[in-house]
């Protein structure tokens, strides 16, 4: 009887009153690996896929030690594999009725919720996450995930029309929380048709776990696939012929960083420290454990960082019931480190709190913003004016006012800066998986002979090449509101079609470039925070202007060899784009609601800040305005460089924006094309940049911008039909002009 | 039954040790000879103006501490005898008579049967429950019946017009007086919510959720806000003020989350009938069958338990 087993313990615990042990049992987490014999392949197209011949890496309890199961690492071949299946469903994914994939992804949800013990008990196992934290919130959302989108799915054919599925998607996960990261991804590209291809981190089993309910539905065992192997697989991944987009996510630390006013220093750091003492760290399948273990990795990483701040002189408070063997790492605070010190600068590990006070929100503001990641941000003051004037002003994708973490399906998760420029979640989400219909499919195509090294590095020398013909161009670059000499103080001659002369414009360069990004900086404050109708008025008037100044470009334009019809044609529709977009100003950010939540959540759409714009070579004008036009309508300051071959339209255009835009807040640049490409793709301090030219040019800027992240747009040398509404004037430019930004509300007195 | 407000802030107060009831205030006082009370503070009402609750964190942290704790197998059945001990064991009905309030008297000492206890190896652990808790009019029958029954458990008395506290103050004082003559140590008192909805606070050594007799009784949440006052209070003065969460708490389960509600907000010092009470009727009779079905491996029949 379980008498004589209690009776020794009850008289102590009655007095110490701690708590015990709660383990939940992971048997059927065990069971299920037992199914694959403790050996776990990819799942691919519906069937485990275990090759021959791969080298497997172990599957390890991350608190004992103990080997789960072995994990066969993909090769280039098994990555092949994955992809053809995906490839193969995809015809027939992407053309069911929105309706049908709705009711596909409603079954997957009921899929989850029926295995949900099992999801739960694997993730926690081999995570070493706290079991709380999986069980309470992952779980509950992977399921709310896909019923939201199986409700976007169901829309479809009317919300999204115009739109049409990208096709098969790779996706990268992270070591951290691979489970939800890859449920962000993969049901907004389900839902809209896309079929997945997933490179899971080696030795986690549930993305595996995932792919294997979803095969187990039946018809489209191809859609979703997971392949697990080492990083180093996603370049391969990406190169795979049919892949159209990549999507990853890279580690998260998870550390925070804490401001705290001076005023209320003292009491916050008592109440932290005491809330702190009451954290309980354990085995992550213990029920009644608030912090599991991230593996020894983790806490060593930690640990260097605890003792680094404390030689700079930090204090550090560590407090909680946490088990004293390794992998745990206490729940930690770190305050007084001095502000020039490395930590100070350093990506705060998890699970370790950085705390510094400021003066004032002013302040907290710049700190806040001065580091190269935007992801989230909490803002916590009881002063709802002074907590909205800090939520708008954080540069980082999510806010929340008084509380943290929370997070929904309808409401778009994203970041800016190094944090990147995808969005998971509500429309946003789902755009990233869409493009415009007709837009040509991605060929992964790299050319191997492109020197990133050289290329756009060096200038043609320009020659007096003859008198100019006709009217002389306005001469200069259109920097700072006016026309100024360029650096290099040469210029280039402009031809027509023939090859006759048609006169110089300035051979802009590095420092013009420079120039250009400072004056476009100076404005950027201004012009955001401009209300949308004086916005939309500036873009009317400047409209009106070009309506004036017709006979006069349309002249230009026929002397660059554009026939008199097209040519009107093509200053009708430029000054027609500019009042589209102005008139467009209005209707950006929007009010979500959302369930389990009190109050509203804010979709903010933000200027991007300084935008670079590369404009290709045809339409001259039209491709310049259609351009320009989005960016100013969103708020941003811009850089461009107009038509190489018939710069002179646009810079007809800038003497008119002289007269009308305040200084800086358009700067145009000519010149070599690719010489200002490198430019701009090289400037840290350009918040993206778009590029219509040749493949070539296409694949610099992307090569170079990953340098910090900055989203770019480019068109890999095809061409764009700039006078159809759809191409010219369609949402992909104001979803590229802007990025959103989430702000909770919760409410409650 | 009365059922003005959902008494939020703390309808319910008790102070024991005081010699005469307060200065005209509403909140009144037992007589409780032998232990120390309350030093008190000066009333500062700017303390109550600063307060600032945010709903949305509280209600989100009363669902998470009802998950993130839970007690299982040895630890049960210790935190349940712990529980036991800090039950107020509370008749309140209109047809309360002598009989019953005896039986109430001899359940509060034998709470658990003694095999149970034994097979635990805590029968000799004096576990009784914290108090009886009657009306002003059926404290004689009590303290006459735990006499009998060779015990010290001590009678609570719910006074001052209970549930609603609408009568006038003269005769709520002379209902506490009443009550203290018949031998009740401590006083349940309802405040006058008139008073409280006005700002008009007066102080406490024990607050307690609600009556039990309104239609929302003690929640998590209201808790969790009275807990951290008691904190801060804890904080601002060193004085601890008593806990006492009554109405709707019948499962065992229940009765762990609240003991978990203390220790997680306010520490193990508070868990103790001293500063914690559970105002409960049929509470006991849930934790009896757990410990039952904890020493036995069976679930109880109904007849297996001795009634309250």
């Amino acid at each position: 009887m379980a008498a004589t087993r209690t009776a020794s313990r009850a008289g102590e615990i009655f007095t110490t009153l701690e708590y015990g042990p709660a383990p939940e049992s992971h048997a059927c987490a065990l069971a299920w690996l037992d199914t694959q014999d403790r050996h776990l392949g990819h799942y691919v197209n519906g069937q485990w896929l275990k090759p021959e011949h791969r080298s497997s890496v172990p599957c390890q309890d991350p608190i004992t030690g103990e080997n789960l199961a072995s994990c066969l690492q993909a090769q280039s071949e098994d990555v092949a594999a994955a992809v053809e299946a995906a490839r193969a469903s995809l015809e027939n994914w992407s053309t069911q009725p929105g309706a049908f994939r709705a009711q596909h992804l409603t079954r997957l949800a009921k899929a989850i919720q029926k295995h949900q013990r099992l999801l739960w008990t694997l993730e926690s196992l081999v995570t070493g996450r706290a079991v709380r934290e999986v069980r309470d919130r992952d779980v509950p959302l992977a399921q709310q995930l896909l019923q939201y989108h199986a409700v976007q799915a169901h829309t479809q054919e009317e919300a999204l029309a115009g739109w049409e599925p990208m096709g098969v998607i790779g996706l990268i996960l992270s070591p951290t929380f691979p489970f939800l990261d890859m449920m962000w991804r993969i049901c907004p590209a389900l839902a809209v048709g896309c079929t997945v291809v997933v490179l899971a981190p080696p030795a986690s089993p549930t993305p595996l776990l995932l792919a294997q309910l979803a095969g187990e539905l039946g018809p489209f065992p191809g859609i979703l696939n997971v392949i697990s192997g080492p990083a180093s697989l996603g370049p391969v991944l990406a190169a795979q012929p049919g892949v159209q987009k990549v999507a990853f996510c890279g580690a998260i630390e998870g550390g925070l960083r804490l401001l705290i006013q001076e005023a209320v220093w003292d009491e916050t750091m008592r109440r932290l420290q005491e809330r702190m003492g009451r954290l309980r760290c354990g085995r992550g399948l213990d029920g009644a454990v608030d912090m599991g273990a991230r593996g020894d990795a983790a806490r060593d990483l930690a640990q260097r960082y605890v003792r680094e701040a404390q030689s700079q002189g930090a204090q550090v408070f560590q407090a909680g019931s946490v088990p004293s063997d390794s992998p745990f790492f206490p729940p930690t605070l770190v305050s007084d480190l001095p502000p020039a010190s490395p930590c100070t600068q350093a990506e705060v590990p998890w699970p370790l709190v950085v705390a510094s006070p400021f003066r004032t929100a002013k302040e907290a503001l710049a700190v806040a913003n001065g580091t190269p990641r935007g992801g989230s941000a909490s803002v916590w003051s009881e002063r709802l004016g002074q907590a909205l004037e800090l939520a708008y002003g954080l540069q980082v994708g999510t806010v929340w006012i008084n509380a943290h973490g929370l997070r929904d399906p309808a409401v778009p998760t994203g970041g800016c800066k190094e944090s990147g420029s995808s969005w998971h979640g509500g429309q946003d989400g789902l755009y990233e998986y869409l493009r415009p219909s007709g837009t040509p499919a991605w060929i992964p195509y790299l050319s191997k002979t492109l020197d990133y090294d050289s290329f756009g590095l060096a200038l043609p020398s320009a020659l007096p090449a003859g008198p100019e013909t006709g009217p002389a161009p306005p001469y200069g670059l259109f920097v700072g509101g006016r026309f100024q000499a360029p650096g290099a103080r040469s210029s280039r001659p402009i031809r027509d079609s023939q090859g006759s002369l048609l006169g110089y414009v300035a051979e802009g360069g590095a420092k013009d470039i420079r120039g250009a990004v400072e004056a476009a900086h100076q404005a950027a404050p201004g012009w955001m925070s401009q209300s949308p109708a004086a916005r939309a008025a500036l873009l009317w008037a400047l409209a009106a202007a070009l309506q004036r100044r017709e006979p006069n470009l349309v002249s230009r334009l026929e002397r660059h060899g554009v026939e008199l019809k097209v040519a009107k044609v093509e200053v009708e529709l430029s000054v027609k784009r500019l009042r589209a977009w102005g008139a467009r100003v209005q209707a950006q950010g929007c009010a979500l609601q959302v369930a389990e939540l009190r109050g509203p959540v804010l979709r903010l759409r933000e200027p991007l800040g300084v935008l670079a714009i590369v404009c290709p070579d045809e339409w001259p004008l039209l491709a310049f305005v259609s351009l320009l036009a989005p960016a100013l309508a969103h708020g941003n300051t811009v850089v461009l460089v107009p038509s190489g071959a018939s710069p002179i339209p646009a810079l007809e255009v800038c003497q008119e924006m002289a007269a009308l835009l305040p200084a800086g807040l358009v700067n145009v640049v000519t010149g070599d094309r690719d010489h200002l490409t490198r430019c701009l793709a090289l400037h840290q301090d350009i918040q993206a940049l778009w590029y219509f030219g040749s493949a070539q040019g296409s694949q610099f800027v992307e090569w170079a911008s990953a340098g910090n992240l900055k989203p770019v747009w480019v068109n890999r040398g095809c061409p764009r039909a700039w006078d159809q509404e759809a191409e010219g004037a369609g949402p992909e430019l104001g979803l590229r002009a802007a990025w959103t930004k989430a702000l909770w509300l919760p409410m409650g007195d | 039954m009365a059922t003005q407000g959902r008494g939020e802030a703390g309808a319910g107060g008790r102070r024991k040790g005081s010699t005469e009831a307060g200065s005209g205030s509403q909140l009144c006082c037992g007589l409780f000879d032998m232990s120390a009370h309350q030093q008190g503070t000066e009333l500062d009402l700017s303390w109550i103006s600063k307060i600032q609750v945010n709903k949305p964190a509280v209600l989100r942290r009363a669902e998470q501490i009802q998950a993130r704790r839970p007690v299982k197998k040895e630890w049960q059945a210790a935190w349940l005898l712990k529980a036991v001990t800090c039950i107020d064991l509370t008749t309140l009905s209109g047809d309360d008579t002598a009989s019953n309030v005896q039986r109430l008297c001899y359940k509060a000492k034998y709470p658990i049967r003694e095999d149970l206890l034994k097979a635990l190896n805590m029968h000799d652990k004096g576990i009784t429950t914290a108090a009886v808790c009657v009306y002003p009019a059926r404290v004689c029958d009590a303290v006459k019946a735990l006499k009998a029954a060779g015990c010290d458990i001590p009678v609570a008395s719910v006074a001052t017009g209970f549930p609603a506290g609408q009568t006038h103050l003269k005769t709520r004082l002379e209902e506490i007086r009443l009550a203290v003559e018949d031998g009740a140590t401590e006083i349940d008192v309802v405040i006058n919510r008139t008073l409280v909805l006005t700002g008009q606070w007066k102080g406490s050594d024990f607050i307690k959720t609600s009556t039990g007799k309104e239609t929302v009784n003690a929640t998590f949440p209201v808790a969790i806000v009275m807990l951290r006052a008691i904190r801060d209070f804890f904080w601002k003065t060193g004085n601890k003020v008593g806990f006492k969460p009554a109405g709707g708490i019948r499962s065992a389960k229940d009765s762990l989350v609240w003991l978990s509600l203390i220790k997680e907000e306010l520490g193990d010092e508070w868990m103790k009938p001293e500063l914690f009470r559970i105002g409960a009727s049929t509470l006991l009779a849930d934790i009896e069958r757990q410990i039952y079905h904890h020493v036995t491996g069976r679930y109880a029949a109904y007849h297996d338990l001795p009634m309250s």
